[in-house]
């Protein structure tokens, strides 16, 4: 699914050179939980903005579902972006101008599916997540719960096969940050790869897979272990 | 494409969308009405003079001496300028055309003193004017040598008369006019012998006498001043005319010549205030539709500046960079959208008013189009540059961005 070999990335500013990635090498396969642990700067927003195609690398090989994805295009990256992965944000990044069904409604539109299409999408991802009686609500008149789950269903609306999420539980308390991962563990089941960015261990072993981070690169590969519930896991 | 959601949204943030619509709304009305003023004035400008008028020369002849004899000098006056190499034709000329001055007089087309009366620009002129002005015989005859009277008795209207196509039209429409009658308001008669090509006659502005009306008398003037009109070849013209003064105030006889100018200098005199006022209105249309554009610009960046982390968020969920370049030019077009409507309606208003009060012809319809249409072609030529930015904007902006 996700193939990264001896990526590195530079971020220049007229005074500092800052090494985010160096020679990271992963491979995720389809169907995985994978949780990226590391220590603040360690460049894990680095790598999963380059998983999500919302960056390039300055090195390295990146293979996305089989296509090297290095060479594409602004408008080719967009449609994958669009298509196969889905993102989820520390800061829920909802559009505060829109009500929630116009903001999962969003990715829909730039995919150029009909109406109809659009709606019943919109509203089974809403039922998903538990907001389908929200659906004229703007993101303020929710908590921050309600507003990462709008966000977790905007993601998931256009079944993308790759979901990425930075921290999508850092600005939520412990009750509301289990049940987002609840709800990410029952989207994994459903098929998704998932791919997650927390620093709480806690939630991180929630996952099939640990990856530790340090200094641009991956560090600690634990071996894939079979998840605590037995639930069915597929693999690629 | 997507209007509704950026529709919601723009309702959502109405404060600085109001105000550039408000804008964009006046400028339309302003815009509009002047565009109609300038084309009018335009026409007015530009409207032809029917006559040669680029080769025309102007003299005016003052008689001051007890030995002057106004006749006389006249004939020989005449004699020395047809003479003149370079001169194509020259005639007295009792007043210069398109100057706003000379005389009128009214017509009628019965005895009956109480018939409806035609007013028309009184032009004393002798045999040759017609190539004097470089004007052609339409229909009948020209006047003959010997049916010009150098001195004539009073200002009653002459036995014979040439008048020009549009006062025949205002006379006997589309009937033939060589031939019949004309009355002034004392039920005397002259008979129309000859129908001349139209030339702008003293008050191209007037509506009464129309700006072509014209009757032509083949008389001379009562008084000791007098004018000619002299037609020079082409390129003659500046060469001729300090010759020309040189040599009438050489024949002397107790007069002067006052003045010898090119027919030029009436037409920049007469136009001078309508040329002012298309130089001011399209100096106000440039300003009022930058200080527009700029409050587009400027509503546009402000956007942008402040959607940035929801720039970089629909990129990250897909938005190609044109996806946002096309979303800040339907905003700007819906923005656009209100304030042409607000600002038709508004110049129509207007219009109606100035209509009202100062008698002005209403606006018509063409005008608030094409400024409708102006003013939404600049306004998305002006979110461009904005709208580039914002498809700028790196998707990563949105996982960089609390
Ligand atoms: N746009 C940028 N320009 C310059 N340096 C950057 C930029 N983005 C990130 N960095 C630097 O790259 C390094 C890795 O940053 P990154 O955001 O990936 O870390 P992180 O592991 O996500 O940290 P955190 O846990 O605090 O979110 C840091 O040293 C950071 O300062
Ligand atoms: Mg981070």
């Amino acid at each position: 699914m996700l193939d990264m070999q001896h990526i590195s990335k530079v971020y220049r500013t007229e005074l500092v050179e800052t090494h985010a990635l160096r020679d990271l090498n992963l491979t995720v396969a389809e169907g995985e939980f994978v949780a990226v642990t590391g220590p603040s700067g360690s460049g894990k927003t680095t790598f999963l903005n380059i998983a999500g195609l919302l960056e390039s690398a300055d090195g390295g090989h990146y293979r996305l579902d089989g296509v090297d994805v290095g060479s594409l295009g602004d408008d080719a990256r967009a449609r994958i972006r669009n298509q196969k992965i889905g993102f989820i944000f520390q800061g829920f990044n909802l559009i505060p101008d829109l009500d929630v069904f116009d903001n999962v409604d969003v990715p829909l539109r730039y995919r150029g599916f009909a109406a109809r299409e659009r709606r019943a999408r919109i509203e089974r991802a809403l039922e998903l997540v538990g907001l389908a009686a929200r659906q004229r609500h703007l993101p303020s008149q929710l908590s921050g719960g309600q507003q990462q789950r709008v966000a977790i269903a905007r993601a998931i609306a256009g079944e993308p096969r790759f979901l990425l999420a930075d921290e999508p539980t850092g600005n939520l308390d412990s009750l509301m940050a289990r049940q987002i991962m609840d709800l990410l563990g029952e989207i994994n089941r459903s098929g998704t790869t998932i791919v997650l960015v927390t620093h709480d261990p806690e939630l991180a072993r929630r996952a099939h897979r640990n990856i530790h981070v340090m200094d641009g690169e991956v560090t600690d590969l634990k071996p894939f272990a079979p998840r605590p519930a037995g639930a069915p896991v597929a693999v690629a | 494409m997507d209007i509704r959601p950026i529709l919601s949204a723009l309702l959502r943030n109405r404060t600085g969308a109001v105000l550039v619509g408000v804008q964009v709304a006046i400028t339309l009305a302003v815009i509009a009405n002047a565009f109609f003023v300038i084309a009018k004035r335009l026409e007015l400008v530009h409207r032809p003079s029917g006559n040669d008028s680029a080769n025309l020369i102007f003299v005016q002849s003052e008689g001051y001496g007890p030995e002057y004899q106004h006749v006389a000098t006249m004939r020989a006056d005449l004699a020395l300028l047809r003479a003149l190499p370079g001169v194509v034709a020259a005639a007295p000329s009792s007043s210069v055309p398109e100057s706003d001055g000379g005389s009128s007089s009214g017509y009628l087309t019965s005895p009956d003193p109480k018939a409806p009366v035609t007013n028309a620009n009184v032009m004393e002129v002798d045999p040759a004017f017609l190539d004097a002005y470089g004007l052609k015989l339409v229909a009948g005859r020209k006047f003959r040598p010997e049916e010009y009277v150098a001195e004539p008795a009073n200002n009653d209207l002459p036995p014979l008369v040439m008048i020009s196509e549009s006062m025949a039209k205002r006379l006997y429409g589309d009937a033939p006019a060589v031939g019949r009658p004309v009355y002034d308001n004392g039920g005397k008669q002259g008979t129309i012998i000859g129908v001349v090509s139209d030339m702008l006659g003293s008050w191209p502005r007037n509506v009464r006498p129309g700006p072509y009306d014209i009757v032509y008398h083949a008389t001379g003037g009562l008084g000791r001043s007098w004018r000619y009109v002299v037609r020079a070849r082409l390129g003659e013209r500046d060469r001729l005319i300090p010759e020309i003064e040189k040599r009438l105030n050489e024949i002397g006889n107790g007069r002067a010549v006052t003045w010898v100018r090119p027919h030029d200098f009436w037409l920049l005199r007469t136009f001078r205030p309508d040329r002012r006022m298309i130089v001011f209105l399209t100096t106000l249309v440039v300003m009022m539709t930058s200080v527009t554009a700029l409050g587009i610009v400027g509503l546009a960046t402000f956007h942008v500046n402040a959607r940035r982390k929801q720039i970089g968020t629909r990129r990250a969920l897909g938005a190609r960079r044109a996806d946002i370049v096309h979303y800040f030019l339907i905003e700007n077009g819906l923005l656009s959208l209100a304030g042409i409507v607000t600002g038709a309606l508004l110049a129509w208003a207007a219009s109606g008013w100035l209509a009202s009060a100062f008698q002005t012809p209403p606006l018509p319809a063409g005008y608030v189009g094409l400024a409708a249409l102006a003013l939404l072609v600049l306004g998305q030529l002006a979110v461009l540059w904005p709208a580039r930015r914002a498809g700028a904007i790196e998707p990563a902006v949105a996982t960089r961005t609390l």
